[in-house]
């Protein structure tokens, strides 16, 4: 597809238009606002960032894409985690819109898709069923095929990102020959979502599926093609994910550098303490190992070349760096900041609150860090 | 009513016991008398919640344990006064509102005058005053002695204008106790006073600001002209910095006292437990050696707390134990967070564990960093004060 050239314009552009919802240095009154009620975001804004393209911003162009990869992804996944956006792109529009767009009938991606990429209707994955878990195979929700076509499903799917407005999940099944992905509607038969508030003032849903009976046609991937693409799809949410987590650390660092410089005591500005000085170096120390670690783990998600086990440990080397470092910096954000940075009015708790989150979406540095010990064999073989 | 009818007094002499006595007596007193409601509480109490357990003190004559016995207190030596305080951590005792008990009224009896005495002590123990203390300010936190509200005689009184903040539960107290600054062309620390404040005042606003556990535990305080009687000057004018460091007593110890890192533990353990990995070695290791760091917490508190028994007094060295706590505390919550996944990110209890609150805990840990002298000032007290560095 595009020259490298081509892609590194597309990446400003794509920063460019975040900035429009997300101004550099802008307040944060709106994400404030949205706080601690449901859905926990702005469905009008939700609508603009669909108009603006970015729901399909993986697809092919066939589909209506603009077969971006997934560095532009993990761009604009930055800009918007810089932004503290509550707006879920990755877990409510490119995760759905992958896997949507990937059905096993091209005609059902078809007649899905336009809902789902105009922001009319929110898609949801719903593929966890234990905390700090990434294994999509560990799933005990069942599939039990009907006469005729179709499958009644019972099971239950944990955290669920913003699930308060999500119209329709897509859910893994276990089912005789595997594991497949259904599309279940939220207003099904049989369907309980019951909602939970995070500590950023966002939500987490619980879903209760207590046999959602659905027909042929709700089944997007069968067992056959399921597992290599759910696992490739949400390790690219992995590297959005820690993306944000590198655009939200990065600004809370930015924000701390700003108070060290102006914040006196003792006669002088704080920054001018050794201790302060070697701290906030060490900081960025971590904030660039995780902007290499997520560079270079775009850069092997698009490579067709790079084998899966090595896709894969670069997605967790990533992940495992930003949720660790972003965890460090801002927990340093608030100490730098003393009294007032453990106020609420202030805007750098905001940062530490979503990075409890992010860091804890989609595998935490721990899991991380194991997955990747996990693959490492696989790797090293390749070399 | 007068407040004097409202407070007990309990005429055992504690100090003659032996320890062991005295703490079976507090574990009695609290089992038939602490409101089981207010057991482990996971934030600081206001004062309309703490009130029963104030007065509950209050009736029994235990309302301040130091403060000598002529001025309504049980005398207690700082050993038993450390087992006290023990007993009521190991029961899930909430701290009240306890800025008169421990340092105002220890404050009035060493530098106050008769009257003033007469005055504000009883009403501390009946209740009726309760104090705050109004210290920091916005360009005067690390570094106190910058402090800029500033009291001016005018007669019989003086006027006070400007602004405290971190005032602790100030949207509960009708009496701040405050440095101001009385000379402006003093050098930092000489020019300082200390005043007490009726907080019903004409000019006096509170503004209560919300923390990161979303509590309005803390305020800021607004003086816009506010009268205040020179009669409430405590000690010299000028002399309050010294007053207010010579306040800083054996309570430092409490900073570094091992309850929130002994809690967060055993709630890590718990979460371990539920999260399946009990028996997993890497977590085994860490929850070793976090162990480990809490055991060696214990025994340099109790080096400290043996320091007192002694009679003598803290030095800065008690610094480090401050700066071990929280540390620990916090790297205790960090684990929980690292094994708790997704549940650590939720801003209420794990599903089915109405006690196993990650965030809660992790949120909670991050002030005691802060408070009590951050713990750079911490740090600079012990290469300063301790090791002598030059600087």
């Amino acid at each position: 597809m595009n020259s490298s050239e081509d892609s590194a314009e597309a990446i400003r552009m794509l920063r460019e238009s975040a900035a429009a919802i997300v101004p550099p240095g802008g307040d944060l009154g709106r994400v404030r606002a949205l706080r601690f009620k449901e859905p926990g975001y702005d469905p009008a804004m939700w609508r603009r960032m669909a108009a603006l393209g970015w729901f399909a911003l993986r697809l092919p162009e066939a589909q209506g894409g603009a077969g971006l990869g997934v560095a532009a992804l993990a761009a604009l996944a930055e800009e918007l985690g810089r932004g503290l956006v509550p707006e879920p792109l990755v877990a409510g529009a490119i995760l759905p819109a992958a896997l949507i767009a990937a059905a096993d009938e091209p005609g059902r991606a078809a007649a899905l898709l336009p809902a789902l990429l105009s922001g009319a209707r929110t898609h949801a994955f719903a593929w966890q069923e234990a905390a700090a878990s990434l294994d999509i195979a560990r799933a005990d929700t069942i599939a039990e095929a009907r006469p005729g076509g179709g499958a009644r499903l019972a099971g239950r799917k944990l955290f669920v990102p913003q699930a308060a407005g999500v119209d329709a999940f897509l859910v893994t099944a276990r089912e005789a020959e595997g594991i497949s992905l259904w599309l279940v509607p939220r207003e099904a038969a049989g369907v309980a979502l019951a909602t939970e508030t995070m500590i950023d003032g966002g939500n987490t849903g619980t879903l209760a599926l207590d046999g959602v009976v659905l027909g042929a046609e709700a089944r997007i991937l069968a067992p056959a093609r399921a597992p290599a693409l759910l696992a490739r799809t949400l390790d690219e949410a992995v590297i959005a994910t820690a993306a944000a987590l590198l655009g939200l650390m990065d600004r809370a660092f930015a924000i701390t550098l700003d108070y060290l410089r102006t914040r006196t005591q003792f006669g002088k500005p704080i920054g001018s303490f050794q201790a302060l000085q070697h701290r906030a170096a060490d900081l960025l120390v971590q904030i660039e190992l995780g902007r290499a670690a997520i560079g270079q783990a775009a850069r092997l998600a698009d490579d067709p070349a790079i084998p899966a086990p090595a896709r894969a440990a670069a997605a967790s080397q990533a992940k495992a760096r930003a949720s660790d470092a972003a965890l460090l910096v801002t927990r340093q954000a608030v100490q730098m900041h003393g009294a007032i940075g453990y106020t609420d009015e202030h805007d750098i708790g905001l940062f530490l609150r979503r990075a409890m989150v992010l860091s804890a979406r989609y595998g935490n540095a721990a899991l991380h860090r194991r997955r990747h010990a996990a693959l490492a064999p696989a790797i090293d073989t390749e070399e | 009513m007068s407040g004097a009818a409202a407070f007990g007094h309990d005429p055992t002499d504690y100090n003659a016991m032996p320890e062991a006595a005295f703490r079976q007596v507090v574990r009695r007193f609290l089992a038939e008398n602490y409101p089981p409601a207010l057991r482990h509480p996971q934030k600081r109490l206001h004062f309309r919640d703490s009130r029963p357990w104030y007065m509950i003190l209050a009736r029994k004559g235990w309302l301040a344990p130091g403060w000598p016995r002529e001025h309504g207190g049980l005398g207690l030596s700082a050993g038993r006064q450390i087992a006290l305080i023990e007993e009521y951590e190991r029961h899930g005792c909430a701290r009240s509102n306890d800025m008169g008990i421990v340092m105002i009224g220890p404050l009035l009896i060493r530098y106050g005058t008769p009257e003033q005495r007469a005055r504000f002590l009883p009403a501390i123990l009946s209740g009726e005053h309760i104090w705050c203390q109004g210290y920091s300010e916005p360009d005067a936190g690390s570094d106190l002695a910058a402090l800029r509200t500033h009291a001016m005689r005018e007669g019989d009184h003086y006027i006070v204008n400007g602004q405290k903040i971190w005032t602790t539960l100030g949207n509960d107290a009708n009496w701040m106790f405050c440095l101001v600054r009385t000379d402006r062309q003093a050098k930092k620390q000489d020019g300082i006073s200390f005043l007490l404040i009726d907080m019903t005042a004409p000019g006096v606003r509170v503004r209560p600001i919300v923390n990161l556990d979303m509590h309005d535990e803390f305020c800021e305080v607004f003086f816009d002209n506010v009268r205040v009687p020179a009669a409430n000057l405590v000690g010299e004018p000028n002399k309050g910095w010294a007053m207010a460091k010579a306040l800083l007593g054996f309570e430092r110890i409490f900073l570094g006292s091992p309850k929130q890192s002994a809690y967060a533990l055993e709630r890590l353990g718990l979460l371990a437990e539920r999260m399946g990995l009990a028996e997993d070695a890497a977590f085994q290791d860490r929850y070793a050696q976090l162990r480990l760091d809490l055991a060696d917490l214990r025994a340099l508190y109790e080096r400290f707390a043996e320091q007192l028994r002694q009679g003598q007094e803290l030095g800065p060295e008690v610094s480090m134990l401050k700066i071990w706590q929280s540390e620990l505390f916090q790297r205790i919550t960090e684990t929980m967070l690292e094994i708790g996944g997704e549940n650590a990110a939720l801003a209420g209890p794990m599903e089915g564990d109405r006690d196993l609150n990650i965030s809660g805990l992790f949120i909670n840990a991050r002030p005691t960093s802060i408070y009590g002298g951050t713990n750079e000032i911490q740090r600079t007290i012990l290469a300063k004060n301790v090791l002598k560095l030059p600087g």
